[in-house]
């Protein structure tokens, strides 16, 4: 029997916030605090929730410091946010996958009855 | 979780168009075509004043004695050949400096680096090139009438500097991940390298115009194109 995708979803990145904050990172390689608020429309303290779960499960890196006399906060990918995206998209797909074989298989089990 | 203002329980389908509509935005976020080709312009039209005022044109060459004394000769305009590597490493020094600036000032990374590297590299690439082929001449060394094959045609055409700066648009069309810039870097080498090495009869000082000027308004028009059509997220992202 094989397993289900959905028993391989990682609870922290199965959500639809963190994912895209991993999405982000990944794909700019290093983003700013304020950039990650504005492109998923979350307050401050909500963001900040979030990344503090990533940061826990070391899936990002955050590095406080300043630009000029602006503080700034850059977050970072690790290689363990870089593999449960990876795996979280792969998961997805598959359910997509099976969902899409299952609905094609009703439809051919109607079509046969 | 009790912090979360968007609920966890999504579908699949969800869950992926999010990360494909973030991937999106993030790369026209980071997307400043229209500079490396405005930039990449400029040096092409400085290039004009040194074709043309440079002293000693032939300077690094092989030649040939003809019977009766009189010499064949190839060679490169040294001072051009200095130019453009100089000017190429300047170009994307500049280049480089202004997207990390850009970046910092978005808040968002910017995978400009291996659009630089590759740039310098096949800048001297090209000059290695360049030199090499002005001392092993592909095109016979006889008066009258010259023949180029279509080998000796595409390695004088690839050593050139313009389809250097074609090449590396390539790359940055890679990096940006952007259809368009690779649809028109094809486009601009296409161009460099169908007019890169061709016979001119011409005793016009200013016979390397159609030479600079073409590939120079293509790049011009290019950073135009790319400056005035963005999609709206870019052009808030600026």
């Amino acid at each position: 029997m094989t397993d289900h995708p959905a028993n391989g979803l990682d609870d922290v990145v199965h959500q639809r916030v963190r994912l895209g904050i991993l999405a982000v990172a990944h794909e700019a390689r290093t983003v700013e605090f304020g950039f990650l608020q504005t492109t998923l429309q979350l307050t401050a303290g909500n963001l900040g929730q979030h990344l503090t779960v990533l940061e826990k499960a070391e899936m990002v890196r955050i590095e406080k410091g300043y630009e000029g006399k602006r503080p700034r906060t850059w977050v970072t990918l690790t290689p363990a946010g870089q593999t449960a995206l990876r795996d979280e998209i792969a998961h997805l797909k598959q359910l997509i996958h099976q969902v899409e074989q299952a609905e094609s298989g009703d439809g051919q089990a109607v079509t046969a009855g | 979780m009790t912090h979360e203002t968007v609920p966890s329980a999504e579908g699949p389908h969800d869950l992926l168009m999010v990360v494909r509509d973030l991937t999106r935005q993030v790369r026209i976020a980071q997307r400043r075509t229209w500079f490396p080709l405005l930039v990449l312009a400029a040096i092409t039209l400085l290039a004009i004043p040194v074709y043309r005022y440079a002293p000693n044109p032939r300077v690094i060459g092989t030649c040939r004695t003809l019977p009766g004394g009189a010499s064949i000769c190839t060679g490169v305009n040294a001072w051009a050949y200095a130019y453009w590597l100089v000017a190429a490493i300047v170009a994307y020094a500049v280049i480089a400096a202004f997207y990390i600036r850009r970046s910092r000032e978005r808040g968002i990374g910017t995978p400009i680096r291996p659009y630089v590297v590759a740039g310098v590299i096949l800048a001297v690439v090209s000059a290695a090139a360049t030199a090499w082929l002005a001392f092993h001449p592909m095109a016979p060394l006889t008066p009258g009438r010259i023949h180029v094959s279509t080998a000796a045609w595409l390695l004088h055409g690839l050593a050139t500097p313009l389809t250097a700066i074609g090449l590396a648009l390539l790359v940055l069309a890679r990096v940006e991940r952007s259809p368009a810039l690779l649809a028109y870097g094809l486009v601009y080498v296409a161009v460099v390298l169908a007019q890169g090495y061709r016979v001119v009869h011409s005793h016009s000082p200013w016979y390397f115009l159609p030479y600079l000027l073409v590939p120079a308004a293509l790049l011009l028009a290019g950073s135009a194109g790319f400056g005035l059509i963005r999609p709206d997220a870019e052009r808030s992202a600026r």
